[in-house]
């Protein structure tokens, strides 16, 4: 593939369970007609540090789980119309299964006679390897697997934990051929991709400045990127698609979730410090001037752990004696806990001679931890429950406690590259390692 | 002046773990709605050089005890901040009012701080 033009790629979700009609939205509105612009290319992350536990509980209980369900829902909705439009489809979706999410993709195919090509990359998950007691544990994969996978002409790639931006920087890699040494374009495409991977947020969404976003009951434009060959890259929107890209929105994006003036990726370190802003006409932001430097040796990989079980209750506190009316049922209940850690929090004080009732309320908060569930479960909220008739005037709770949830705890940790075997699964069944 | 920070000054925050991240910079074309390229540029150089770790661990009292980290982004017109520590285990864990830190920009944003009259714009 050696086109020079600008690769145009856009995202169509920012998080596991974001907005359902996007990817339609993201085909049809470049479709001709009012100035649409079309896409190469249509991307999806579906894995927040969060995601990976959800994904692995779910698999604990269906090991043909693991994968983002929604995603399925989107394609068996759109598939039809990206192969119509020979836009490629690459998502992050896969999450711990992504064998299985591109077998599931085949089955939802072919009821309606399509034969997309799908293929997959896998070598992420490094559990087995490296950390046998987790739930989940994936090293952060770059955009080679999924450059390759494109250049084999796969119509749909699904992936593992790829980085976030990975999931352009690998299409940009197939589109402009860029060689792994490439620094700066890979850096150029970071920062495109650190833009997009969030969806709305770079369009208006979450953002502090929401008072100049137009019209606001037209649902927020998600993001597209034009990155060319030397890695820079114009942010927008489809046209006519709510929200607003902005100098300050891009901004915003480029400030979410970096812990330094250097980010560090598996293909490249991406130097923050020199990305230049500037605006290219209406909704239009040109990102230029990004230096990229070799990436660390190790990979990083996010490990999730079951940490245990935990339950909170709000209790509704009004009028006079807040603050012991708090401490009375804050001793009646930790009196009958048995949990491994209880905690406690009381919102702001009412202030006095209030003129509505939910003006001299308050909240105070009691949440519980245990590694067991019992302690949190049934037990917790029983003696919640059973204070109703015997504490503090006005006892009323913002809801009866439920059942205790499991939590698990993420960590960060880091691997040689020996470790991890990143692995693309072509739609012919072959399989190409990625050095 | 006293103002709050989020008068010409946008945040977004947001996640990493146990760690908070905390992104400041001047607003381009936000409210007041006076800002020159001049006055930018001046309102960028005080943002960079009031945000010091000691600063953040006064204006977010919740952090007091906390490792703090800025990185200065001139180019981006403001400064990167990394909280250590400040959701505990992190988001699954956390006991937080706010576990995720989706809200501690705009926190930020509404804290009082003295602002110098010639950048502050007309209220």
């Amino acid at each position: 593939m050696t086109e020079t033009r600008p690769l145009r790629i856009g995202n169509c979700s920012g998080f596991y369970g974001d907005r359902l009609s996007a990817m339609r939205e993201m085909l049809e509105g470049g479709q001709g007609g009012q100035g649409g612009q079309s896409l190469d290319v249509l991307t999806g992350d579906y894995l927040a540090e969060l995601t990976m536990l959800i994904l692995g509980r779910d698999q604990l209980r269906d090991p043909a789980l693991g994968y983002a369900r929604t995603f399925v829902r989107q394609l068996e909705d759109c598939l039809g119309l990206a192969l119509e439009q020979g836009v490629k489809i690459v998502s992050n979706a896969g999450g711990l299964n992504p064998a299985g999410l591109a077998a599931r993709i085949g089955e939802i195919a072919s009821p309606q006679g399509l034969s997309p090509k799908v293929a997959y990359v896998d070598g992420d998950d490094v559990r087995s390897a490296a950390f046998p007691g987790a739930l989940t544990a994936n090293a952060y994969l770059g955009g080679f697997g999924i450059a390759a996978a494109l250049a084999s002409g796969a119509d749909v790639v699904v992936t593992g934990r790829v980085t976030d931006a990975s999931l352009v920087v690998g299409p940009a890699v197939w589109w402009h051929g860029w060689s792994p040494t490439a620094y700066d374009e890979l850096a150029g495409a970071v920062a495109a991709g650190h833009v997009l991977e969030c969806g709305c947020q770079a369009t208006g969404g979450n953002f502090s400045g929401f008072r100049l976003v137009p019209n606001p009951a037209q649902p927020l434009g998600f993001p597209l990127a034009e990155v060319s060959d030397d890695g820079s890259s114009v942010i927008t929107k489809h046209e006519g698609t709510g929200g607003v890209v902005s100098l300050d929105t891009v901004t915003a994006q480029l400030m979410y979730e970096v812990q330094s003036t250097a980010y560090l990726g598996p293909d490249v370190t991406t130097r923050l410090d020199t990305i230049e802003l500037s605006e290219d006409g209406p909704n239009r932001v040109r990102i230029s001037g990004v230096r990229g430097v070799e990436p660390p040796g190790q990979l990083k990989v996010g490990v999730t752990v079951l940490g245990g079980h935990r339950n909170s209750v709000d209790f509704v506190l009004t009028g006079l004696d807040v603050e012991e009316k708090a401490a009375w049922v804050r001793a009646q209940l930790e009196a009958q806990l048995t949990a491994a850690s209880v905690s406690w929090s009381l919102g702001s004080l009412p202030p006095p001679d209030a003129d509505t009732e939910e003006g001299s309320s308050t909240v105070l908060r009691c949440t519980v931890q245990d590694p067991s569930p019992e302690p949190v479960g049934r037990a917790f909220s029983s003696a919640a429950v059973e204070l109703a008739l015997a504490s503090y005037p006005g006892f009323t709770m913002t809801a009866p406690p439920g059942s205790g949830t499991p939590y698990g705890v993420y960590r960060a940790e880091y691997v040689d590259r020996s470790t991890v075997k990143q692995a693309v699964h072509h739609a012919d069944g072959s399989c190409e390692v990625i050095p | 002046m006293k103002a709050p920070l989020g008068w010409f000054v946008h945040a977004r925050s947001g996640d990493k773990g146990g760690d908070a991240n905390l992104g400041l910079w001047v607003a381009h074309d936000g409210v007041p709605t006076d800002t020159t390229a001049e006055r930018y540029d001046a309102r960028v150089a005080w943002l960079l050089d009031l945000v010091t770790p000691d600063f953040v661990r006064t204006l977010l009292p919740e952090a007091a005890a906390l490792e703090v980290e800025v990185f200065a982004l001139p180019n981006l017109g403001g400064v990167n901040v990394v909280l250590h520590g400040l959701l505990g285990q992190g988001v699954a864990a956390s006991t937080r009012f706010d576990p995720q830190a989706k809200g501690l920009g705009e926190w930020a944003r509404s804290r009082y701080v003295e602002i110098p009259e010639d950048l502050g714009g007309t209220p």
